[in-house]
């Protein structure tokens, strides 16, 4: 399925888990090669904390193994998976609010510290280059800090240690949009460096920009998995819902990272479809890197075009979509039944 | 009650009276195992007491002991020869009624407290009690104490110790009696909804306030009465018998035993009185001493491995039967499918009779209205002067995205929280104020983002809770299962039956409902917020965790609730199509601030919408 | 007045295991009489210096205290406060017992570390041994300090304080920390103990044990929030006691004192029910 030739770095089968006899997870698995972002998409309730929680150690999963870097690490606490490699950004950030700046990057580093406090010097110097805004409140207490601040501190903390992987949990929740696109560079900056990432996010269309790989949690099973470029729109839609407004802004987000894809106005009620030209697969996550100059000049000409087309089918499509609503027609979705 | 629990408790209630006098007169088990005995029955009354407290309320208190021998202490001094020398019955009535007295003063302030802070409250008055009101002079002259003689009834005296023990058995099961008929009414049902989460209670129309206190002065009364086996049995009291140290073992009791659970309070309490008597039986004095290591050792064991006591031990062992054998089935790839594909009507509830009458608002005024409401955590304003109005036969939306401050904003609507700033009317009435059971009662009902549902309950049980406001009878009725709630408990069942058979839900009938799958929870949930036709129904994210085709099938349900059962409805989503398919209007909210308002498929298209809202990544 | 200063070292160990690790441990002040009996017995039966036993009472207590999180409160993961309350009286039952058995009940005397009647401040007899307890609680409160802020396991311990999961996500090791805080909340409580015990005279099984609940009622006098808040509470309660003795104490009917310390711990919690120092917590923002 994946195509791709080197060994994954984390690889979860089969996870099921739960609490008490109520079963959460019902047979979950996923990969991530190193410096890959797979991203994790579902609805609330479809089981995407319990599954991070089950990588991350916090919860025992019920049966089901996770791999990392070729140990077996499904029993191992989570204070020995941070140890072996493994970062993480927890849902709602959760820096320690009555600790500093300083104070709440030093818990980060605890592991790496106790093999090697020499270079924390360094490592921390180098968190503040890439964090500015924290070099400038090192001395603040951390519950005192904005949440992009905050969040910037909480993927600071994670990568201090310098880990191969960091499980981020809903980074974008309760942040402003201008702070999610700051965000979004964080995040992306952070895969340059080389570190895998697995992305739980609520927020689409904010997951489509960064993923390589993406996966849809339903009800605690992974009902789609694939790489980002072959993500078919309206897969997108049957299995998360998303309607005809999203449609417009997820599907403008999903073009741009299918190079050879725009946006067009199809079916008769409005529905705007991802059209595919004949198209090269999207180039490996390790040529990512190489790749990515000629994906943006030609996602921002696939978004202007997308823009064009869309401004135009707007009037349209509100046109036939309200007058459908009108004459009480049942609600026309692309969502297929299952 | 029905008639083969009376044939049955009778049956006991002969044998208990019975069997022990004739044991005596025969010559077996003397004075000494009936005393201690009775003593352990008395323990067992006093952790029942305790138990209602702190197993069914979930409230800690350490002032048990003390509140026993205020029960103990009143039965002395009016029973005594050398004082009033009242007959037994005045003194154990006496018993019951200053402890539950004081109980209630305590209770008043106490209870505004939780957790360590009432632990500490209830602590300083056991001590207080010890110190100085026990000792009283007029009370126990001095340090002297009191004593107490054994029960006159009639010219009968039960002097010896079997005849007295029969006496307080039969008491034991008069407590035994009342705290079954508790839990299987309202009380107990509210007691437990108390404990799993009080702003859940509120929204079913519990006063929870009021309810705390019940449960403690009730507790107080069993306790006083116990107080008073104890003492008997003893026949002399003083400062020492009721100290803190005797509360500290109460709390053991009840802990080892298994919070809420009857027979396992009770057997904790004979095994305490027990295990002791028979080490010195058998071994004499030789064991001096290792005795209570042995049995401390022994209580930090069992409470390390079965933190739930006894009870929970038992329970779980059952429990994990069942559970080990969902896990091998998922294991083995069969997974435990209670994936929802659909969500089934709900059912149409008349308008239970009972229910406090109910205003109207004036033609054209909002029925739930909402103006300039601010709520303020701290520095941060979590709602900003938001203005929500929701007109009868409407379905009106509220989206935004999360922390916004929709839930906050649905909090200060039906009262789980009281705004810093703006009014709040309901059909035509100020509750700006109004507590969260004072709305409930008055027609708003209200779902929950994390499922609004007592959890350790079952289903029948939550539908019966959430029937609380028609529950018509008072605290005797249901304490002595007579009069009207014998009826009424027949009338909340029976329409709970019918709300299981419309859902198609009767095989999990008696299932708790942290048992039952998200969907499934949502679905009960839902039903118990309609059971008693709420004038406005308010959902916080009805559709969290169910699949695309549930969905579509809620949207339909969502449509007969207006069409159908007459409701208003405001519903907070994150499932934009199926707002738009259902809603006929819609307010938008964004950083605790309301941000667009009107039609909805107008409002979601709207710029700052799709902006704030959807987070749209702003090209570079 | 001293005993104001005891009563907030006992109270900093009362919020120190209670933030650290959401339990109160009520054998917490007993573990404390372990080693006062320690101390009494090599000094008294074997003739080492006072600071001697007292450095061998502390440790002891230490080790009793992590020893008993690490065997009994460990396994306890999914118990609610109540359950592990009751582990901890269990384990005072049993030092009680264990004190019962091996030492009989009969109270002994432990020397002070300096004797002498002391200096008169103020119509009260500052004794030596006073002066050494408000000395020991200031150098207790800020050796504490230094070590939670300034080393990495310290650090850890304060984290795990204010959101124990999001610790072990940083790889704090939550066992150790939490073995640490009852080991050091064990060891406090034996400091209180030979601190107060040349004042009070004699001590016997049990005796401590009445102390650590002031102690306690000074902590949730004072918010159960910080280590300033026990301070706070411990003197507070402290004068209240000393105060109440005062105004109260000619009065016939016994107790009086016990019921008044009472009535104002319960008016403080009514009035200010996060305690003293509550009003500098922010309230949880909901969604």
């Amino acid at each position: 399925m994946t195509g791709n030739g080197s060994r994954p770095l984390l690889e979860a089968r089969d996870l099921t888990a739960g609490f008490g006899s109520h079963q959460v997870l019902h047979g979950v698995s996923i990969r991530v090669a190193p410096g890959e972002i797979a991203g994790v998409f579902g609805l609330n309730g479809a089981g995407k904390s319990v599954m991070m929680k089950v990588l991350a150690g916090m919860v025992p999963a019920w049966s089901g193994t996770v791999t990392f870097d070729g140990r077996d690490v499904t029993m191992l606490s989570p204070e020995k998976r941070v140890a072996a490699g493994i970062g993480n950004v927890p849902q709602g950030r959760q820096v320690f609010p009555a600790l500093t700046v300083d104070e709440n990057l030093r818990i980060g580093a605890y592991t790496s510290r106790r093999r090697d406090k020499h270079s924390y010097g360094t490592r921390l110097a180098r968190i503040y280059e890439q964090f500015p805004i924290l070099g400038q409140r090192r001395g603040q207490l951390a519950g005192s800090l904005s949440g992009g601040e905050q969040a910037a501190l909480a993927v600071g903390r994670a990568l201090i240690n310098a880990p191969k992987l960091i499980l981020v949990d809903e980074p974008s929740a309760g942040l402003a949009p201008k702070i999610v696109h700051e965000l979004g560079d964080i995040l992306r900056q952070v895969v340059e460096a080389g570190v895998a990432m697995i992305l739980v996010e609520q927020n689409v269309t904010f997951g489509l920009t960064l993923v390589d790989r993406a996966h849809i949690l339903q009800t605690g099973r992974i009902v789609h998995e694939g790489p980002v470029g072959e993500l078919d729109h309206g897969t997108l839609a049957t299995q998360l819902g998303i309607g005809r407004m999203l449609t417009r802004t997820t599907a403008t987000a999903l073009a741009g990272r299918q190079d050879d894809a725009e946006v067009v106005a199809e079916t008769p009620d409005g529905e705007l479809r991802v059209k595919r030209t004949p198209a090269k697969k999207k180039p490996a996550a390790r040529k990512r890197a190489a790749a990515k100059k000629t994906v943006s000049r030609k996602t921002t000409a696939t978004r202007a075009t997308a823009r064009k087309t869309t401004t135009a089918k707007k009037t349209t499509a509100r046109a036939r979509a309200t007058k459908a609503s009108r004459n009480g027609a049942p609600p026309r979705s692309t969502r297929k039944k299952t | 009650m029905t008639d083969t629990r009376w044939k049955r408790y009778l049956i006991v209630l002969i044998a208990f009276a019975a069997i022990p006098p004739v044991l005596t007169r025969m010559g077996f088990l003397g004075d000494f195992w009936f005393e201690t005995l009775a003593k352990g029955v008395a323990l067992a009354a006093m952790g029942l007491a305790l138990n209602v407290v702190m197993g069914y309320a979930g409230q800690i208190s350490l002032g048990h002991a003390a509140l026993a021998g205020v029960g103990a202490f009143a039965s002395g001094v009016l029973t005594a020869p050398d004082r009033f020398g009242l007959p037994f019955f005045l003194g154990a009535l006496a018993a019951m009624t200053f402890a539950a007295g004081i109980a209630f003063l305590i209770g008043l302030p106490a209870l505004r407290l939780k957790g360590v802070y009432l632990a500490v409250a209830t602590m300083g008055f056991a001590f207080a009690m010890q110190e100085s009101l026990f000792r009283a002079p007029f009370i126990s002259r001095g340090s002297a104490g009191v004593e107490l003689p054994r029960p006159l009834i009639g010219t009968f005296e039960f002097l010896r110790a079997g005849d007295y023990f029969a006496l307080v058995l039969v008491l034991l099961l008069l407590v035994w009696v009342l705290d079954t008929n508790l839990t299987r009414s309202k009380l107990g049902r509210a007691f437990q909804a108390i404990r799993s989460d009080e702003t859940i209670a509120a929204s079913f129309g519990v006063d929870v306030t009021r309810y705390k206190l019940l449960a403690f002065t009730i507790s107080g009364a069993i306790a006083g009465l116990a107080g008073a086996m104890y003492g008997h049995t003893v026949q002399f009291i003083n400062a020492e018998t009721f100290d803190f140290d005797q509360t500290i073992i109460l709390v053991i009791i009840v802990v080892l035993g298994g919070l809420g659970s009857r027979v396992g309070v009770t057997s904790a309490a004979a095994f305490y009185v027990l295990f002791p008597a028979i080490l010195v039986k058998l071994f004499g004095n030789k064991l001096l001493g290792w005795d209570f290591i042995i049995g401390a050792a022994l209580l930090i064991y069992t409470i390390s491995k079965h933190p739930g006591g006894l009870a929970e031990a038992v329970r779980h062992a059952r429990e994990k039967k069942a559970a080990r054998a969902v896990r091998d089935a998922a294991a083995g790839g069969a997974t435990h499918d209670d994936t929802l594909a659909d969500v089934p009507a709900m059912p149409d509830m008349p308008r239970p009779a009972g229910l406090p009458e109910r205003t109207t608002e004036a033609t054209g005024t909002a029925l739930l209205s909402a103006r300039d409401v601010t709520v303020s955590f701290g520095g941060l304003r979590a709602v900003d002067d938001v203005s929500i109005d929701v007109h009868r036969g409407r379905i009106v939306g509220l989206i935004g995205p999360n922390g916004a401050g929709k839930t906050t904003m649905f909090n200060a609507m039906s009262g789980a929280l009281t705004p810093d700033g703006g009014r709040v009317s309901l059909l035509g009435r100020d509750v700006s104020n109004a507590p969260a059971h004072v709305r409930a009662a008055l027609g708003l009902g209200r779902s929950f983002q994390m499922i609004g549902l007592a959890r350790d309950l079952s289903v029948t049980e939550n539908l019966l809770l959430a029937q609380h406001m028609v529950a018509a009878y008072g605290t005797a009725s249901a304490l002595l299962g007579l009069g009207k709630a014998p009826r009424i408990e027949r009338e909340l069942r029976t329409r709970a039956r019918e709300a299981i058979a419309a859902l198609g839900f009767e095989r999990y009938a008696d299932t708790p409902v942290k048992n039952l799958s998200h969907g499934q929870q949502r679905i009960v949930e839902i039903a118990c917020v309609l059971v008693t036709a709420p004038e406005i129904v308010m959902l916080d994210e009805p559709s969290a965790g169910m699949a695309p085709a549930a969905v579509e099938a809620l949207a339909q349900r969502l449509h007969d609730m207006r069409d159908q059962l007459g409701r208003t409805l405001l519903v907070i989503e994150h499932n934009i199509p199926l707002v738009l398919d259902v809603c006929d209007e819609l307010y938008v909210m964004n950083s605790g601030q309301l941000l667009a308002h009107g039609d909805p498929d107008e409002v979601v298209k709207r710029d700052e919408v799709v902006g704030a809202y959807l987070g749209e990544m702003v090209p570079a | 007045m001293a005993a104001g200063a005891i009563y907030g070292l006992f109270a900093i160990g009362v919020v120190l295991v209670y933030r650290g690790t959401g339990a109160i441990n009520f054998a917490q002040g007993e573990i404390g009489t372990l080693g006062l009996f320690l101390a009494w017995w090599s000094v008294t039966e074997q003739g080492l210096p006072w600071i001697v036993g007292a450095i061998l009472a502390i440790a002891f207590a230490a080790v009793v205290g992590a020893g008993f999180e690490r065997f009994a409160i460990r396994p306890m993961v999914n118990a609610n406060r109540v359950a592990i309350a009751v582990a901890t009286i269990g384990f005072l039952s049993l030092i009680l017992a264990f004190e019962a058995k091996f030492f009989s009940p009969s109270p002994r005397v432990l020397p002070p570390p300096i004797e002498g009647v002391g200096v008169e401040i103020a119509g009260y007899f500052v004794s030596p041994t006073m002066w050494l307890s408000f000395a020991v609680v200031v150098a207790v409160s800020l050796g504490l300090g230094v070590v939670l802020r300034k080393t990495d396991f310290g650090l850890g311990v304060l984290a795990a304080a204010q959101d124990p999961a999001g610790a072990r996500l940083m790889g704090v090791p939550f066992n150790r920390v939490s073995m640490f805080v009852w080991g050091t909340a064990a060891a406090i409580s034996a400091l209180g103990a030979l601190l107060i015990a040349p004042t009070l005279g004699a001590f016997a099984p049990g005796f401590v044990s009445l102390l650590f609940l002031k102690g306690l009622a000074a902590a949730v006098v004072g918010g159960l929030g910080s280590m300033s808040g026990a301070i706070v509470g411990g003197i507070a309660v402290g004068i209240i006691e000393v105060w109440v003795k005062d105004i109260f104490g000619g009065v016939t009917l016994p107790g009086v004192d016990v019921l008044v310390v009472f009535g104002v711990i319960l008016l403080v919690l009514i009035l200010r029910p996060g305690g003293l120092l509550a009003g500098l917590k922010v309230r949880e923002a909901g969604a």
